[in-house]
């Protein structure tokens, strides 16, 4: 409970004025296209050499915060996830949107994301000793399986075929591979200088989703006679708490998911939403309406990436070890100030570690309450005219993917594989597949040939891979989903 | 119209042109061939601070990072790709880049890039688990002349200062151990080693020293001449019987590609050895547990030479 | 018609699955490849089954194109890559960031061009985007994008 007597350092003028600034800044870097919270937090760190450190990760953790929440924002809106954790969050969020529901959708999301964080950071609070062994107990072999767990969640990410829901997560994994093989460093389907480096996930992520969009509109043409005239609807704050509580299962889903998923170093934040998302639908019984705006699906995707935020500190703070690039960064800005995470950080540092978590329960709250007064003037939003909206995305994905890397082949990768993601979604293949198989890709491969280099120093791959309790579960886990997969794909079959 | 387009032409050439005088004009990039948060680009963050000041290059400098393949793609792009006209500087990480070079399958070599200055020497450390029986470089060496090749250690990568200091501590001692690569780099190699996964690792001197002070890991021996001054209790590789020498030291400073104008390397030649001496990055360096180095350019041309051949002599046999 | 892109789309597919296969399988070293093999095996397996499917005639999942489509598409595509792949450079990142989406705006607003009012209009749309991506980007985020003539 020592907590709370640290409450007093957030609340004096400097540090609230740096929340407050923290909070919008991270809103608005969130939801511009290309800056990942991991950008933003690394882009403010040298502000803060000149901060006390409580100051400095004030600042820093109400940006984390903020940037992670504000991602939804152009999920919504825009169908571009500002960073992977949001990819979930466009399947139901911008239909919403697109039937002028944008205002519940993104009040719905900033809700879901409150109680999701707020939770997180109450995990981090109460839980850290615990949380850190189990943080600890996850190898190479684990973190293989949970890659595998998230391809899983594919076949429910699919609309119109499985098959093809497979095979975009297919060509995911395979663009994922080209560049250099990390371990051996060999050059792998290189053949064009721009993606000598591989395809980064930023740009990759931009191109998929705001590409074919930007087509769709150029292909209806100069005259959109049938173009419909989007009503924004007004959304009663009051209504959507209600809403938000009334959908208790995503909640409970989203928000421990989440949690859980977010302590996994490595893996955690990228795909929490989507695993969130894909369990979500499995336990409801109008899985039909998923995917077609559906507000348990934006419910359950916030409020699992911004649980995660939480617990993904865990390792970082009890082992010093950095479970995100975020993380990393983080970990930057406390060595900075001779501040060596540890397991008596708590005891060591109380008076620079509890103002900065608490700051994080704050900053959920100012988040909360600035996101959802945007929230009507943003979804409007939906009625700008479609032409002006087709350049202005275009140009947001340009600048966006150029500046996660200063590097114009990103701006290539982006729109070439952008162009062909729309004419392959023409004909039922889908953008969320291929981007889950671009993120997990490289996990699943990395750990695999780790593990399996480890595993001829003790008893082969095979006992490596497949005993122990933890693997166990993690094994019965990908078998359970997709058994479930494929049993209710002969149930709706039937039906029909 | 296009007399208007000519003339605005004209004019911003001639703009730029007296600019050129004055070289910077505009912030600098630093390209960093590593991620966002690693050791690397955390000291190049603090390196640069004082660079916005008038009597340094009086514009700020601006990391960008291009991580991946344990640096190989930053240093290609940097070879290939970087514009030679001294806005784009990229950081070295010595004996990573000599390592890969003579390797293969890169585009680069010590011939493709001018040193500015270093900053930063890390020396590799041997270390463990803090529950583990090792308790000195001997422990290891007897468990791995026992278990051939069942001795797993982790590192950062292949070719880089981890795999090196591995090579010269598998040669020296005469054993054979199992040395895993890891994708994450240096802190994912250090979490295999805290949560056991694999029984020991290389790893860089300021992220052992921090482990350590946390209780995580225990430290047994330095890859370096003498001991450190951040970890004076312990004992370098030659005190414990293992001819290792310096080779695989990290060291971090800053590189321009080959055919920038000799007016632009001698201009940061001079300044930016006196950034990194500057009071507040000895401090914060110093706070972060970064051992420092300073070297000037010639001192850094002299040491890329005898690394190249040590590096050579090390991976002929590989 | 529909049928026809079907299998052309989905035989393009497959053609990528067998040349990722071929390549993942011939090349050296093995070590490296280890996995691109293992994906390419189930790649090109889904990618046979749904060319058979398509030739069959059995994929409907998918709305295909139409020959409007294209038509309606064409001037667009045309500036985007004009833009992208060469005005970026050639002109610098903002000028031709300007142009290319000025002209896109001409190209797509259904209103006449022979209102003086909707030229205005466009304009000002330009200007105000191109002051928010240079305060966002060069300003505050000290973003270097390339220059070419201008910047």
């Amino acid at each position: 409970m020592d907590f709370i007597f640290y409450f007093g350092e957030v609340f004096t003028f400097t540090s609230m004025l740096l929340l407050i600034g923290g909070t919008i800044g991270g809103l608005i870097m969130g939801a511009t296209p290309g800056l990942s919270p991991t950008m933003t937090v690394a882009l403010l760190i040298p502000f803060t050499f000149n901060m006390t450190p409580v100051h400095g990760l004030i600042l820093l953790g109400a940006a984390y915060t903020s940037t992670v929440a504000g991602g939804a924002v152009s999920a919504i809106l825009l169908k571009i996830p500002g960073a992977p954790a949001n990819i979930a969050t466009t399947l139901d969020g911008n239909a919403m949107a697109r039937k002028g529901e944008g205002a519940k959708a993104l009040q719905l999301s900033f809700i879901a994301s409150l109680i999701g964080g707020i939770f997180g950071v109450f995990l981090l609070i109460f839980l850290t000793p615990v949380l850190a062994k189990m943080a600890n107990s996850f190898g190479y072999s684990h973190t293989f399986w949970l890659a595998i767990i998230g391809v899983t969640v594919i076949g429910s990410l699919e609309a119109g075929s499985v098959v093809k829901g497979l095979l975009s997560g297919c060509i995911g994994m395979w663009l994922a591979t080209i560049g250099f093989d990390d371990i051996q460093g060999v050059k792998r389907f290189v053949f064009h200088p721009a993606i000598a480096g591989g395809v980064n996930i930023i740009p990759a992520l931009i191109g998929l989703f705001a590409i074919p969009q930007v087509i769709t509109m150029f292909a209806k043409g100069r005259f959109q006679n049938d173009i419909e005239q989007i009503q924004v609807k007004k959304h009663p704050i009051a209504k959507a708490f209600q809403e938000v509580f009334s959908r208790k299962r995503a909640l409970i889903i989203g928000t421990s998911i989440g949690s859980l998923i977010g302590l996994i170093p490595g893996v955690g934040g990228q795909i929490a939403g989507l695993l969130a998302y894909d369990q979500a639908k499995k336990f409801s019984p109008e899985k039909k309406k998923f995917g077609t705006g559906h507000s348990e699906g934006v419910i359950a995707a916030e409020s699992a990436n911004n649980a995660m935020v939480g617990p993904s500190l865990v390792p970082l703070l009890t082992l010093s070890i950095p479970g995100s690039p975020t993380a990393a960064v983080l970990l930057g800005g406390l060595i900075i100030h001779g501040i060596f995470p540890g397991p008596t950080l708590f005891q060591q540092y109380p008076e620079v570690i509890w103002p900065f978590i608490n700051s994080m329960l704050i900053g959920q709250i100012l988040m909360c309450i600035f996101g959802i007064y945007i929230a009507s003037l943003a979804a409007r939003v939906a009625q700008v005219p479609q032409f002006i909206m087709a350049a202005i995305v275009l140009g947001l994905a340009a600048f966006g993917s150029f500046a996660v890397q200063q590097s114009m082949g990103d701006v290539y990768v982006m729109v070439v594989l952008g162009t062909m993601m729309y004419f392959l979604e023409r004909f039922g293949f889908s953008a969320a597949p291929l981007v889950l198989g671009l993120i997990l890709g490289p996990i699943a491969e990395s750990n695999f040939v780790t593990g399996s280099l480890i595993s001829t120093a003790q008893n082969g791959p095979f006992v490596y891979f497949f005993t122990g309790g933890l693997n166990i579960l993690l094994v019965s886990i990908v078998i359970l989903s997709v058994g479930f997969s494929i049993w209710s794909e002969i149930n709706t079959k039937r039906q029909s | 119209m296009k007399k208007i387009i000519a003339a605005l032409a004209v004019s911003l050439i001639g703009i730029s042109g007296v600019a050129k005088a004055e070289y910077p004009e505009r912030p600098v990039l630093l390209m960093i061939p590593y991620g966002a948060g690693g050791a690397t680009d955390f000291q190049a963050r603090i390196a640069t601070i004082p660079a916005g000041n008038d009597d340094m290059l009086g514009m700020p400098v601006a990391i960008i990072n291009k991580p991946g393949a344990g640096g190989r793609v930053g240093w290609n792009w940097f070879a290939n790709n970087a514009e030679k006209d001294g806005y784009t500087m990229g950081g070295y990480n010595v004996p990573h880049f000599i390592a890969q070079s003579i390797k293969g399958g890169v585009d680069y070599s010590t011939d493709s890039f001018e040193p500015i200055a270093n900053w930063g020497s890390d020396p590799a450390v041997f270390v463990v688990g803090k529950d583990s029986n090792f308790n000195s470089m001997s422990d290891v060496v007897d468990f791995a002349k026992a278990n051939p090749g069942k001795l797993t250690f982790s590192g950062a990568g292949l070719f880089v200062g981890h795999h090196i200091a591995a090579l010269q501590i598998e040669k020296a001692a005469g054993v054979k151990m199992l040395y895993i690569p890891n994708k994450s780099g240096g802190a994912g190699a250090m979490k295999a080693v805290i949560s056991g996964e694999v029984l020991a690792g290389v790893n860089n001197l300021s992220d052992a020293f921090r482990a350590q002070k946390a209780g995580t890991i225990k430290i047994l021996g330095v890859a370096d001449l003498e001991r450190n001054a951040f970890l004076p209790d312990v004992p370098t590789m030659m005190e414990q019987g293992l001819d290792v020498d310096n080779t695989s030291v990290n060291f971090r400073g800053v590189m321009v590609p080959k055919g920038t104008p000799q007016a632009v390397i001698d201009k940061l030649a001079s300044v930016v050895p006196e950034m990194f001496k500057h009071k507040r990055v000895a401090q914060k360096m110093k706070a972060g547990g970064s051992p420092m180095k300073i070297m000037n350019r010639a001192e850094v041309l002299d040491m890329w030479a005898k690394r190249q051949t040590t590096l050579e002599e090390l991976l002929k046999g590989l | 018609m529909n049928i026809f892109q079907h299998k052309l789309s989905s035989g393009f597919v497959a053609g990528l699955a067998f040349i990722v296969c071929y390549i993942s399988f011939t090349r050296q070293p093995s070590d490296a490849y280890l996995f691109p093999r293992v994906i390419s095996v189930f790649f090109l397996t889904l990618s046979l089954w749904t060319f058979f499917k398509a030739l069959l005639g059995l994929s409907k999942a998918g709305n295909g194109l139409t020959l409007n489509m294209f038509r309606n598409m064409l001037p667009g595509m045309l500036i985007s890559s004009i833009y992208l792949f060469f005005a970026a450079k050639f002109l610098g990142f903002y000028t031709a960031t300007a142009i290319a989406f000025f002209l896109l705006l001409t190209a797509y607003d259904p209103e006449s061009y022979s209102s003086v009012n909707s030229w205005v209009k466009r304009i000002i749309i330009t200007a105000c985007f191109i002051a928010i991506m240079y305060t966002l980007f060069a300003k505050i985020l000290v973003v270097y994008t390339p220059r070419g003539m201008f910047i």
